[in-house]
């Protein structure tokens, strides 16, 4: 089954065409990747499906529902989560608390009563919230403030957190950005854990390192279009691709 | 009928003082994205101040000379204002510039008080004896010329905001500050900038509601600060047209639900009329994105 | 004695007030309305025991309760907008309430004598407290005793999802719209909870005073509420608390022989406050640091 639809997906933003008449799909448990030069496109693309912003024209379809109308916080509910760019943790709350108000997902919901989430304490989520900082090797560090975590530990709560939702399908926007080679290993490697536990991963990313060892599909946007699919080996031998990201031809 | 019309009119032109303390808040929300809460204080502080030059030559100086010290009175404690809430504070605390503001609303507020001892001062008028007539309509001549100074002094912003150097400079740090500083804008003294000039309209205004309405008082403060505000909102924040617009348009309303209702309950519907448009229109009349224009 | 129950007495209801501006400015909100709730409170509160006899608990429940629905009910509109405009039209709500009591009236005969709510003379003869023999120092413990419950639902809060969520919404929206928070019912749900403390502290307000009128919650109040939270810091309770002892304790009442001038010397307090230390005096390093101090 498809996870992720775009059919016919625009963006305009005033005369700029941000995301254009995109049409991508995204089978369940791929990793998928999704690159392109700076402005093409592909972080539009991620706030697109998240509801950030709405469509200009098209649809987005989550395992075959439309999304338009569903509002963000709303989409987490459904099973989608994200990542960002820059990161975005709550500087000003632990790695615990981090975590802890991540956990949105239905089953969380359907589990504890109202008045556990919301006021009881810590001890109910113990045992996930550890799971969840082994998953970022962050166990030792619960207690310290997310604003004082250094830059890859900073990264490695922020994918956790995006999982603590148990999302089905996970959008990771540049997650590599800033990492050195033995970082991007690391990366990689809970990349592929998380598709062993059943997550669907969009990725997108400008290191090739990283977007090459790991996806099966690649989609490469320029200027909003996609101008190529296929597997790794086949994007790297496109000659439209080498164009686009390296400007006429290349001897 | 004819009174609804008359009372619409003249509601409207006083409305353009409103106008003016909208256009102070809303050009220091769109340059340095924070709300002064102490500008409708520190405009009926520069009017207060006008009076000090009637003060000098009693009985002897004219209307405009104490319309002028207001205006110059404004614009220097809009300066004051902004050394003490805004200079040295860091501008990634807004919850501490406004606080500030806050608190210097309660100092001017009070400090008006303590020295004219609570009592209402006169004000002087200019024109107050002429009216003209139109058809069945009158024009109150005082009202009148609120309405056209203040009209020039828009006229006069706008100019300054788009045919000056200072006024462009404003314009892009009201977009992009940091990008501003790169290019050689000095922030610091385009905001210092922003608020004597909004200073400056704002002591007019204060000048022109204090002759219209015959006297100033401290009590003056609140009401305009609210109502100040409201029209910033509804007007859309940040933007100058939209302030204008929602001025005339509360001045002219508010006067209406003068006449049927009487003054007590006329401000409280101006406040609903507030919630009616967070309701249906939150971004204001002319709701807009990024940028003040 | 009298005196220092009486002072304790304004530091309990104002804690209660700055608590309840406390609560919606984790979620990032800046709220001008606390003492128009903390009015619609003083006023129910003061009619129910007056003039229908009630006891004072219920009275006070009954407070928090109207307290919290009319914070619910403005939260809603004024709660989709950015920010600052939140400040204008809890502003503008907190006149708005003011001049409604400014207008309102609503007398009863009672033994012989009309009492009750009389537009600009206010609310006299609020006995429940004389009438009922409770002493000055009766009367501190039983406001402290509130502020005390209230003080530890909060605390339970910070220490709960609830309060992380709070604080994660005033961090950063788009990250929290984005891990499933939703936003407007967390920001409602802190602007009802705000309502309903500061109902209470209306309630005790009214009955401490025995007189309550339109000016009691005026801007100045408003901004009494909203300033205790933000000098004092947000990292905890305890700061607004701290707070309110340092303006009330400290400044009004040790600096009483300004006189007339003591309201001239709030205003440029707050003002080099905000100056000199603009995240709160309790503010997340000094906690820390007195956490260390303490031993914990």
């Amino acid at each position: 089954m498809s996870m992720l639809e775009l059919k016919n997906a625009s963006r305009h933003f005033g005369g700029v065409r941000a995301v254009d008449a995109l049409d991508l799909a995204v089978d369940e448990g791929a990793i998928f990747g999704l690159i392109g030069p700076n402005g093409s496109g592909k972080s539009t693309t991620v706030n697109l499906v998240t509801g950030l912003f709405p469509l200009t024209t098209g649809q987005i379809l989550f395992r075959g529902a439309d999304l338009a109308g569903v509002p963000v916080h709303r989409r987490l509910g459904l099973g989608i989560a994200r990542t960002f760019q820059n990161i975005r943790l709550f500087g000003h709350l632990t790695v615990w608390q981090n975590l802890w108000v991540a956990q949105n997902s239905p089953e969380d919901h359907a589990r504890k009563g109202f008045f556990r989430r919301w006021l009881g304490g810590s001890s109910g989520v113990r045992a996930e919230i550890g799971e969840l900082l082994e998953f970022a090797g962050l166990a030792a560090r619960q207690d310290e403030l997310a604003g004082n975590l250094a830059f890859g530990e900073q990264r490695r709560l922020e994918l956790a957190r995006a999982v603590a939702a148990r999302p089905k399908l996970l959008l990771l926007d540049e997650p590599a950005a800033g990492m050195n080679t033995e970082e991007i290993g690391q990366l990689r490697e809970r990349i592929l854990e998380l598709r062993g536990r059943g997550v669907t991963i969009l990725l997108v990313e400008h290191v090739m390192e990283l977007v090459m060892g790991v996806t099966d599909r690649i989609a490469v946007l320029n200027f909003g279009q996609k101008i190529a699919e296929g597997t790794p080996a086949e994007i790297q031998a496109d000659p439209a691709v080498r164009k686009a990201y390296l400007g006429g031809d290349v001897k | 009928m004819l009174d609804l019309v008359q009372s619409i009119l003249d509601g409207v032109l006083f409305g353009a003082t409103y106008a003016l303390i909208g256009i102070g808040f809303t050009l220091v929300f769109g340059v340095m994205h924070k709300l002064n809460l102490a500008y409708a204080a520190a405009s009926v502080g520069g009017a207060y101040c006008g009076l000090l030059v009637a003060g000098l030559a009693p009985g002897v100086a004219p209307a405009w000379a104490v319309f002028f010290g207001a205006f110059l009175a404004g614009g220097a404690l809009g300066y004051v204002v902004y050394l003490t809430c805004f200079r040295f504070i860091p501008l990634a605390s807004p919850l501490a510039t406004l606080m500030a503001t806050v608190g210097m609303l309660l100092l001017i507020d009070e400090i008006i008080v303590h020295v004219t001892d609570g009592m209402p001062r006169n004000y002087p008028a200019m024109f107050d004896d002429v009216m003209l007539r139109a058809g069945e309509i009158t024009l109150r001549g005082d009202l009148l010329l609120v309405f056209v100074v203040s009209v020039v002094c828009m006229v006069g912003l706008l100019a300054l905001l788009f045919r000056t150097r200072l006024g462009l400079a404003t314009r892009a740090v009201s977009q992009q500050p940091v990008a501003a500083e790169l290019c050689g804008i000095r922030v610091t003294r385009v905001n210092a900038a922003t608020f004597v000039i909004t200073g400056l309209l704002g002591g007019i205004a204060g000048a022109l509601i204090g002759a219209s309405v015959g006297t100033l008082s401290p009590l003056l403060t609140t009401p305009l600060t609210v109502k100040g505000l409201i029209v910033t909102v509804i007007g859309g924040l940040g933007s100058i047209p939209g302030a204008i617009v929602a001025g005339l348009l509360v001045g002219g309303i508010e006067n209406l639900f003068q006449m049927y209702r009487g003054v007590t309950e006329r401000d409280l519907y101006v406040m609903l009329l507030l919630f009616v448009f967070l309701v249906f229109r939150p971004g204001g009349i002319f709701a807009h994105g990024a940028g003040r224009d | 004695m009298d005196f220092y129950y009486g002072l304790a007495q304004i530091i309990g209801v104002h804690t209660l007030l700055g608590l309840s501006a406390y609560i919606v400015l984790l979620t990032g909100q800046v709220s001008l309305a606390q003492a128009g709730f903390q009015a619609i409170g003083a006023y129910t509160a003061a009619m129910l025991t007056v003039l229908a006899g009630w006891a004072l608990v219920p009275a006070l429940a009954a407070s928090a309760l109207l307290g919290a629905l009319v914070a619910c009910a403005v939260g809603f509109p004024a709660l989709r907008v950015r920010g600052l405009i939140l400040v204008v039209a809890t502003l503008a709500f907190g006149e708005g309430v003011r001049l409604f009591f400014f207008n309102f009236d609503y007398q009863v005969a009672r033994g012989g004598v009309r009492v009750g709510p009389l537009g600009g003379e206010g609310f006299r003869q609020i006995r429940y407290f004389p009438e009922h023999g409770w002493t000055t120092l009766e009367v501190m413990l039983f406001i402290w005793a509130i502020v005390a419950a209230v003080m530890a639902a909060l605390w339970w809060f910070d220490r709960s999802r609830y309060g992380a969520v709070l604080r994660a919404v005033g961090e950063d929206e788009l990250a929290a719209q984005s891990v499933g928070i939703n936003l407007m019912a967390i920001k409602v749900s802190a602007m009802t909870v705000g309502g309903a403390i500061a109902g209470v502290a209306g309630g005790l307000f009214a009955h401490y005073t025995t007189h309550i009128e339109h000016t009691n919650f005026n801007i100045l109040v408003a901004t009494f509420a909203l300033a205790y939270p933000i000098v004092g810091g947000l990292a905890s309770v305890f700061g607004t608390l701290a707070a309110v002892v340092f303006v009330q304790g400290f400044l009004i009442e040790g600096l009483r022989f300004l006189g007339d001038w003591r309201n001239l010397l709030f205003g440029a307090l707050i003002v080099l406050s905000m100056n000199l230390r603009p995240h709160g005096l309790l503010d997340a390093q000094a906690l820390a640091r007195l956490k260390r101090l303490l031993g914990r």
